[in-house]
């Protein structure tokens, strides 16, 4: 055993852990699969398309994207889908060191919400490049850069990042 | 309708702890199962632990239990942990033991029943790790 076998706890090193102590190594298979419901559906295939589409309701005249079956501010089923521009406005971002997988990062990566222009303020989480992150003014233009259609699947990954509009 | 798939690569490295580790070990030197006694309680467990839940005393004196016990429950397996289908169904039991708390979840060789008496047998010493796996399957006395 280890140290002392205090009740308070046992400090362990890299070294324990590799070969002093008892461990129990666990990979589960954590896969999963979403259905992503009708109105994100038509938000997909519009990304596919290179399109990014929102809904609409008639009675509050809200424009929301990403699209929703039913408004929630009325709480009645959404009018009709509509073709955005793939411009907006940027809403907040954080400039991050660290990828999703917690590794270290170099070069950061910039995620941001994008408010969609022809939208009462509505937007997604996507990622900022092509600019410096000293550069990076909040309520700046900024525009979609998509991967190539044939690269295209169908997943907010369509759109590669947004750049800023140029000044 | 489209469908989003993904993975969480997630893996855990759990120690096993103070009185497990006691535990394991002496499964894996000795082929003998140890509990925990509680001094104030006077109660085995086993597992054993390194407080008794009752008074939260921290128990330190380890005692040989027999490798022999009853079934309190048992299943008979047809899937895996991940849902796959298995080759042929594995029966699995909770295995309590004499004049002590706790038990043993495991794999049962042959069929059982609840009360059945059955005993540890366990892997070749060369083959023992320091797992639970270490007892290879309980069998029917």
């Amino acid at each position: 055993m280890v140290s002392k076998t205090s009740p308070a706890g046992t400090a362990l090193s890299e070294n324990d852990l590799e070969q002093r102590v008892l461990t129990v190594m666990y990979h589960p298979r954590a896969k999963y699969a979403w259905a992503t419901g009708i109105a994100i559906s038509k938000f997909l295939g519009g990304l596919k398309e290179g399109r990014i589409l929102g809904s609409k309701c008639d009675r509050c005249g809200r424009t929301v994207v990403p699209p929703r079956v039913f408004c929630e501010y009325c709480f009645r089923h959404s009018d009709s889908y509509l073709e955005l521009p793939d411009s907006g406005t940027l809403n907040t971002y954080s400039v991050s060191y660290i990828s999703t997988d917690t590794t270290r990062l170099r070069v950061p990566i910039i995620p941001a919400v994008i408010e969609i222009d022809g939208t009462d303020k509505a937007g997604f989480l996507h990622i900022l490049g092509e600019i410096n992150p000293d550069m990076i003014k909040i309520g700046m233009k900024v525009k979609a850069v998509w991967k190539p259609s044939s690269e295209r699947q169908g997943s907010i990954t369509d759109i590669h990042h947004f750049k800023p509009l140029g000044e | 309708m489209t469908r989003v798939e993904g993975d969480f690569p997630v893996h855990f490295r759990y120690t096993v702890g103070i009185a497990a580790e006691k535990f394991l070990r002496e499964i894996k030197d000795n082929g003998r199962l140890i509990g925990g006694r509680c001094a104030k309680c006077e109660i085995i467990y086993m597992p054993p632990r390194i407080y008794c839940e009752r008074c939260m005393t921290t128990i330190e004196e380890y005692v040989n239990v027999e490798n022999t016990g009853t079934v309190e429950s048992c299943t008979s397996c047809h899937r895996d942990s991940n849902g796959e289908a298995l080759i042929s169904p594995t029966m699995v039991a909770l295995v309590r033991f004499n004049h002590t708390h706790g038990g043993i979840v495991h794999y049962v060789h042959g069929d059982v029943v609840i009360g059945d008496k059955v005993r540890a047998i366990f892997k070749e010493k060369s083959q023992r790790t320091g797992s639970i796996l270490d007892i290879a399957y309980f069998e029917r006395i």
